[in-house]
């Protein structure tokens, strides 16, 4: 502690060069600790979905091509299952493409029982399979256009359904899988639509987690070589598959984020080398009067490592701030934005990073520098 | 070695390799310094000073003979054990002053007490004895810039002193300073000696040192040529 105040002096020499190198490290640790956060929210994702009970049947030919809706009651009558909740994707937008969000036409019948995670306000299920024009909406899209139950909103048909579907909020959903995002009726889509009968996706819930492997077996098999063969996944592989389309970004991302660290550090690596080149004279006169030289030396790296860390607390706050907006305004991400934040072991290697910068961008230099004869450095031969 | 001995040097010779050819900066020198005495090393540009000095404050090691400070060889030392043994027995003062100049005057005096064991309390009363004895107690929130030559050398002085070392060594104090200046560091330097006992080596071109010194050891090509008492200080003491 005795130190503290030579190394924070030594810090403040050059005030410019110090703000520079924390700003540069900052901006570096930044980019990396969002960059390395994206794979591991994906991660996260996934591995809350790893021991759900639902699983996702689309066609084999992929997520644009609908099932008959023939193949519910098919489906409902396998062993173990307990609900089936067909779906479409609607896709509207409310008033400006900007403002689009997640927005799905589902059967009413069972929302409650594929869905009682998904924290549904009181009575409002029990509406929305009363009201044909109903729908439930996400509580981030209620704060977002500061919508109220009871109120009327019109969602704007694009691609697919090129028409306007005008609805009535019955009620709220908390933990649905995106902060904004809202489920209608999906009698009401086929009647606008005027063409019943297709299914994107059918949601089945087992009655135990030990079971989704013999019920997506049985479902597959059961629809095998028909004209529209199934692609039975649990939730987490269906989501993984859905992850998995930004496999080579993620991967690309951590490449990413690591040159940056280590270029970085290369930069911190001259600031530090010019640094103690300047203070080689005193670095000679401190070891004259007594101080030894892997003391010096500590106070060196202290030095380097006080400048990483202060530039590891701004960059993780900026990147913290950043991905905590981002997950607020955004709804592009779908599943993946609830979760999307800086987990506590990127924070524990962006530190790591920012250690490492410290103590290898001073070290050799500081090395140099106490090792260098002190007769040398004091120019004292006469 | 006498135990009145500050310093000893028996048979200590300094070979440099320079670009190949072997340059001798000290030869066969065998000299010793009283304790509490005040000495002044003199002799032209070249003449093994500097070298001298290094030698005794154990930031050069001769390449052969030995080197005594204290009644404690130190020709064998590690680096390290050479540190700490500056630390309680050395106070260096140079011809630049070479103040930390991010550090107040106050600060730079406390760095040598940083290595000891001293509270925070103990080091101030340190220090604010140390710069009382060279009368700079108003200054110690000073920066080495905000200081005049005279006062960084002041400053210096009190930073060789503040751990009671067993020997002061300067290096041409007076080097960098005005004639007044440089009277005004003589003088300092004298009182230490006769009021404090400390024992005192300075290397110096400065005749006017001469009027202050017990003893002139001379130097020429490396060579001690011999020692003589100072009769000008003796009579104007």
């Amino acid at each position: 502690m005795k130190f503290t105040t030579l190394v924070l002096k030594n810090l403040l020499r050059s005030k410019r060069r110090t703000i520079l190198t924390v700003l540069s490290i900052a901006i570096s640790l930044f980019i990396f600790s969002a960059l390395v956060s994206l794979p591991t929210v994906a991660n996260h994702v996934l591995a809350d979905s790893a021991s759900s009970v639902r699983i996702a049947c689309r066609t084999k030919m992929g997520l644009a091509y609908p099932l008959p809706e023939a193949y519910k009651s098919k489906i409902a009558a396998t062993p173990h299952v307990v609900a089936v909740t067909p779906d479409n994707f609607f896709g509207g937008i409310y008033h400006e493409v900007s403002d689009q969000f997640p927005n799905i036409a589902v059967d009413p019948e069972l929302v409650d029982v594929m869905w009682p995670d998904w924290g549904f306000s009181p009575g409002g299920v029990e509406e929305f399979k009363k009201l044909r024009t109903a729908c439930l909406v996400a509580e981030g899209t209620m704060k977002r256009f500061h919508l109220n139950v009871g109120q009327q909103i019109q969602l704007r048909g694009a691609g697919y359904y090129p028409f306007n579907m005008s609805m009535t909020i019955v009620g709220t959903v908390a933990h649905g899988p995106a902060p904004s995002f809202l489920m209608f009726r999906r009698d009401y889509l086929e009647e606008i639509e005027g063409r019943p009968g297709r299914v994107d996706n059918f949601w089945v819930r087992a009655d135990s987690s030990r079971a989704v492997p013999e019920i997506i077996q049985a479902v597959n098999s059961q629809f095998a070589n028909s004209s529209a063969e199934t692609q039975c996944d649990s939730e987490a592989v269906f989501l993984g598959g859905i992850i998995g389309r930004f496999r080579t970004f993620f991967t690309l991302a951590r490449i990413l984020g690591l040159i940056v660290v280590v270029t970085i550090g290369l930069v911190a690596a001259n600031a530090a080398a010019m640094s103690i080149r300047e203070r080689r004279n005193e670095i000679a006169v401190m070891r004259s009067i007594g101080f030894r030289s892997p003391l010096i030396l500590r106070l060196l790296i202290a030095e380097s490592v006080v400048t990483a860390l202060a530039g590891c607390v701004l960059g993780c706050g900026a990147a913290f701030a950043l991905l905590k907006v981002f997950s607020v305004t955004s709804d592009v991400l779908g599943p993946f934005v609830g979760a999307i934040q800086i987990p506590p072991a990127v924070l524990l290697q962006t530190l790591l990073a920012a250690l490492l910068i410290g103590l290898l961008s001073s070290y050799v230099p500081a090395r140099s520098a106490v090792r260098r004869k002190i007769v040398d450095a004091l120019r004292m031969v006469d | 070695m006498s135990r009145s001995d500050a310093v000893r040097l028996e048979h200590a010779t300094r070979t440099y390799n320079r670009d190949g050819f072997e340059v001798c900066a000290l030869d066969n020198v065998t000299l010793a310094i009283p304790v509490h005495s005040f000495v002044g090393i003199m002799g032209p540009s070249g003449s093994g000073k500097t070298t001298l000095l290094n030698l005794i404050t154990g930031i050069d090691h001769p390449s052969s003979g030995h080197v005594s400070v204290g009644g404690e060889d130190i020709t064998g030392m590690d680096e390290n054990a050479l540190a700490d043994w500056r630390a309680r027995h050395i106070g260096l003062v140079f011809q630049f002053y070479n103040l930390i100049p991010v550090l107040t005057a106050f600060e730079n005096i406390e760095l040598p007490l940083l290595l000891t064991d001293l509270s925070r309390a103990e080091r101030r009363a340190h220090v604010e004895a140390a710069l009382e004895a060279v009368g700079l107690a108003e200054r110690t929130k000073h920066y080495p810039r905000q200081l005049s030559g005279g006062q960084e050398q002041r400053v210096a002085i009190a930073r060789a002193i503040v751990a009671d070392p067993t020997i002061v060594v300067a290096d041409e104090p007076t080097g960098d300073l005005d004639a007044k200046s440089a009277e005004e560091i003589l003088t300092l330097l004298a009182e230490l000696n006769r009021r404090h006992k400390k024992t005192i080596v300075m290397v110096t071109h400065d005749s006017r040192a001469e009027r202050f010194v017990d003893t002139i050891f001379r130097l020429d090509k490396g060579v001690f040529v011999g020692a003589e008492n100072s009769l000008i200080r003796g009579g104007g003491r």
